[in-house]
């Protein structure tokens, strides 16, 4: 089969899987305590992961938006640059790209070891549809956080790249946080968190995809989750640029 | 010549007694290897029957299609009046909560506790019972499988023995009408291997309902069924009767029989082994 073909199959069968958990989504409410259960989890267990890298970037941006305004005289717009870019653009894709990591490998990994165990079958022979039992919590759940995920590492971002701007770089902190206010208003948070829902649930639907369509083995398992991670990462940086055309072109 | 033998065969298992399930003209390919070639089994109400053979003849795949996880590409799968080849999702599953099933490995959800896993399809299926019945029925079947008081426990703490124990029990704890087998003996030791057989023998003794296994193991097969029927190279070479089928003039049969069981080849017929003396005395 060509690469082109294979990837058709793929895409084909995507669809088909996404059109088999929508059907079992709507007939049954999700499992009781479950997606409560996965918000917590995905949320909390990638927060520090999160909250670093978040912190980080911030650091960073301040550090190349001196740099390169400092020349011009337009250091006091490190502010205003931080929040259009951190707050516009690099949370919703900092956030996506560290839960696809996190969270996204975790259900490619368990449910392909799931797949290859036996435990789906086992699922469908006892009645029990695994499209419902498996996908919905963890869409909900992912659905639920990834918009206070990524709110929560657009004031990380801010607030690193202030404490970089002020404390280290001499930059005035009223200035710094009036130009950001500026530049970001509720609307890119509003933005910011639609962005966040729409790569959650892409990064859960091709996750759950690839553990369900494992291969055998160590490497089945192995391949399942590399696929899952690069495909969802990708997925949200190319679908962001569409997204911030639509919004802000 | 196997296609002659299996027309044959198609009607004598057809007509065995009150046919619960049964499989009529069964094709079944993956690519270009045919797995199942026209397969016709009928399997009996209220007994035990075996389908064995050498790996790679398609009895898991036969097993797959009595539970709707693989669709023939020709032929009926009839379970309780269902065609599952035809069925819909939700059919399907009407069909699957009349029966249970034993994975290779158990397939015991590694989240939970032994009888979190037993609980799993009462807390799904039998919204009617309180917790209380619910555990109840867990601490029932567990005695039933001889692993009592073990509800807490971890299942990765369980040996291989007892994992299938555990899957048998969260297989009968909605009291289904068939349970199907998938290679209960598979990486037991022999004596491991001979209390899971003598479980499943006294398990159908007492609940009386359809079993199905598959298995490579004839000894143990030997000593559980009730009837046979032997796949080879994706089609139904012997059927019958258990002390029939070891006595069977197929050439394959017996040279499938000698081996395990270790018959006379020359006859087929068999006495050296205890099994085949325990099954006898049956």
């Amino acid at each position: 089969m060509s690469a082109v073909r294979r990837w058709l199959f793929s895409l084909g069968r995507f669809a088909l899987f996404c059109g088999d958990f929508l059907k079992a989504a709507i007939r049954q409410p999700p499992p009781p305590g479950a997606t409560m259960a996965e918000a917590y989890r995905i949320g909390i267990r990638s927060m520090p992961i999160l909250l670093i890298i978040s912190a980080f970037v911030g650091t960073n941006l301040s550090l190349q938006g001196y740099y390169a305004f400092k020349p011009l005289g337009g250091q006091s717009l490190v502010g205003m640059f931080v929040a259009l870019a951190g707050v516009r653009e690099l949370a919703p894709i900092i956030a996506a790209s560290m839960i696809a990591a996190k969270a996204g490998t975790e259900m490619a990994s368990q449910i392909a070891v799931m797949r290859i165990q036996q435990q789906i079958d086992a699922l469908e022979v006892m009645a029990v549809n695994p499209h419902w039992y498996l996908i919905t919590p963890r869409l909900l759940g992912i659905v639920l956080v990834m918009p206070a995920l990524t709110t929560i590492a657009m004031y990380v971002m801010v607030a690193a790249a202030y404490v970089v701007g002020v404390y280290q770089l001499g930059l005035n902190g009223a200035e710094f946080l009036e130009f950001a206010v500026q530049a970001a208003d509720t609307r890119d948070l509003f933005y910011g968190g639609l962005k966040a829902m729409i790569f959650g649930v892409i990064i859960c639907m091709v996750s759950c995809y690839n553990g369900f369509y494992s291969g055998h083995g160590a490497r089945g398992v192995g391949t399942a989750t590399n696929t899952a991670v690069v495909t969802a990462a990708v997925t949200c940086v190319v679908l962001n640029y569409f997204i911030s055309e639509m919004v802000y072109g | 010549m196997a296609d002659s033998v299996s027309n044959d065969l198609s009607n004598s298992v057809t007509n065995s007694p009150k046919p619960l399930m049964y499989l009529e003209d069964v094709w079944k390919s993956f690519g270009s290897l045919e797995v199942l070639k026209g397969v016709s089994f009928a399997f009996p109400e209220g007994k035990t029957t075996a389908i064995v053979g050498p790996s790679g003849t398609g009895k898991s795949v036969l097993l797959k299609h009595l539970v709707g996880l693989l669709e023939p590409d020709r032929g009926k799968v009839m379970v309780f009046g269902t065609d599952m080849a035809q069925a819909s999702e939700r059919e399907k599953f009407a069909v699957r909560r009349r029966m249970g099933m034993l994975f290779q490995d158990g397939a015991l959800f590694d989240s939970m506790t032994v009888g979190e896993n037993i609980e799993f399809p009462l807390v799904h299926h039998q919204k009617e019972l309180s917790r209380d019945q619910r555990r109840a029925r867990v601490a029932e079947v567990l005695e039933q499988v001889e692993l009592p008081g073990l509800e807490d426990r971890p299942t990765s703490a369980l040996s291989g023995g007892q994992r299938k124990r555990v899957g048998l029990a969260r297989a009968i704890v909605t009291r289904p009408e068939v349970i199907l087998f998938d290679e209960p003996n598979s990486g037991l030791d022999p004596i491991t291997s001979d209390a899971i057989d003598a479980l499943i023998s006294s398990m159908q003794a007492r609940l009386g309902i359809t079993f199905i296994v598959i298995s490579h193991d004839i000894v143990g097969t030997v000593n559980v069924a009730d009837y046979i029927g032997m796949l080879y190279g994706g089609s139904l070479i012997e059927y019958g009767p258990t002390e029939d089928v070891l006595r069977s003039e197929n050439d394959i049969v017996r040279r499938f029989l000698h081996r395990n069981l270790e018959l006379p080849h020359e006859t087929g017929a068999g006495a050296r082994l205890p099994g085949l003396e325990r099954w006898r005395d049956k």
